[in-house]
């Protein structure tokens, strides 16, 4: 049944914020003719009908305000970059100079293919990680990717002691902790991703270096794996930059690697340098750590054995030192004692 | 930048010289795609010890010229308007020729 009485909604809104007490709102009145009147939800106060309700929170806690517009690809490529960065320790550079299409397509075959290889191989040998097929060959925008670098090298946020309140964000929830007013604001130091004004301006600084600078410019694609592992390096270096130490696949084991598309792809391809957990390598380098046999593990077994080649000498050394002067002073014992039977066979 | 007349570039720079190396790095990006095809193109790249070397970028065109660039003092815009005046001499035979 309509209320008898046909107020306008001015009206509702003026007595609403005139009077200071809670509307009293009398629901059996207004429910008393429904008959399911106990499935029905409360409606909500007469202001929040009138009005929307005052957001509680003005960004969700997944989406803090970033310093460019975050609708913006090149936000978007920013992000994405940093996160590449931080999860692969590996990543091998590459400058490419005009590749079409098709060539692309026959190097990421390829290359699929030899570290499947790699990825294979490492399985028989109990490693069954498979960082092969979570590798990726990638174009990157390169000014982007050097303004991604810089931040995720020398962004380190100043976490707060007290995390900030989590603000009730469902207005359903009635809460009785303070609410601050949360209009994003870029300077907040609570703000602690990538996309910040903070990171922003501890990346701006020219002064930072982090040796990769001279790398990123022109065309470039970047291949990244999730974990440090010579032997996939090593299958990818033989397919990308094959060399003397690293060599390229025979054409009888993998005829399809010397398509005239993919060799002229490859052509166009230079392999500039690599970023190994932080740290700048070049070419020579890249291949160093595509040469280490047996991965990390090997390079350990490696070092125990240069410490215990170290050990042995060491003790040799000083052993012989020992030696040398004993000899010594046995030599000099043995002449003073020569000289004086000589003296005392004179003065007889 | 014309290449239409480049037959032979040979380069040496280390990529790790942020003035030499980005200049050859920047002249191999203009190449066109079928550019092996048309010209002999050799690529020598030096490591990062290497970097202070100075790096070189000889050019031959169609009627026998040779073009020594200096990398340390030219920028890609220096190279593309060398190029491009010889370039655009044989152009203009060529076309006078029909």
């Amino acid at each position: 049944m309509p209320p008898r009485l046909r107020l306008q909604s001015k009206q509702l809104r003026l007595a609403a914020t005139t009077t200071r007490a809670p509307q009293y709102v009398c629901w059996q009145c207004r429910h008393a003719s429904t008959a399911a009147a106990s499935t029905t939800t409360p409606a909500p106060p007469i202001d929040h009908m009138t009005h929307a309700p005052r957001p509680i929170s003005h960004y969700p806690p997944t989406q803090p305000p970033s310093y460019k517009p975050p609708e913006f690809r090149k936000s978007q490529l920013h992000r994405q970059y940093q996160s590449v960065l931080r999860s692969s320790p590996l990543m091998l550079l590459f400058q490419h100079n005009n590749i079409k299409a098709t060539e692309w397509t026959g190097i990421r075959r390829e290359l699929a293919n030899a570290l499947k290889k790699a990825d294979e191989e490492l399985a028989r040998s109990g490693d069954e990680t498979m960082v092969g097929s979570s590798s990726k060959l990638q174009i990157v925008q390169t000014g982007i990717f050097a303004s991604a670098l810089k931040v995720v090298e020398f962004w380190e946020p100043k976490y707060l002691d007290q995390p900030p309140v989590n603000e009730p964000t469902d207005p359903k929830v009635s809460s009785s902790t303070p609410i601050h007013d949360t209009q994003p604001t870029n300077r907040d130091p609570s703000l602690t991703h990538g996309l910040s004004k903070n990171a922003y301006l501890a990346a701006r600084n020219a002064k930072l270096q982090h040796g990769l600078e001279p790398l990123l410019s022109g065309p470039m694609a970047i291949l990244t794996l999730p974990t440090v592992s010579p032997a996939h390096v090593k299958a990818a270096l033989s397919i990308l930059s094959p060399s003397k130490e690293i060599p390229a696949p025979k054409r009888r084991t993998t005829p399809s690697y010397h398509d005239p598309t993919v060799q002229t792809g490859l052509k166009k391809l230079m392999f500039l340098g690599a970023r190994v957990e932080g740290k700048v390598f070049d070419m020579d380098g890249a291949k160093w750590v595509g040469s280490i046999e047996g991965g990390l593990t090997g390079l350990r077994a490696q070092l125990v054995g240069m410490l215990q080649g170290i050990g042995s000498g060491l003790t040799n050394t000083l052993e012989s030192a020992g030696k040398s002067l004993y000899l010594t002073v046995e030599g000099r014992r043995g002449m003073l004692e020569d000289e004086q039977k000589e003296g005392k066979s004179e003065g007889q | 930048m014309l290449t239409k007349y480049l037959t032979s570039v040979a380069t040496a720079f280390s990529p790790f010289n942020p003035k030499s190396g980005k200049t050859a790095r920047n002249f191999l990006a203009l190449l066109p795609p079928n550019a092996r095809t048309t010209m002999a193109i050799d690529v020598k790249l030096l490591n990062q010890a290497q970097k202070d070397k100075p790096a070189s970028l000889d050019l031959k065109f169609k009627d026998g010229k040779e073009m020594k660039l200096d990398l340390e003092k030219m920028k890609i815009k220096d190279i593309q308007a060398e190029v491009n005046r010889h370039s655009r001499t044989l152009l203009r035979q060529e076309e006078l020729n029909g």
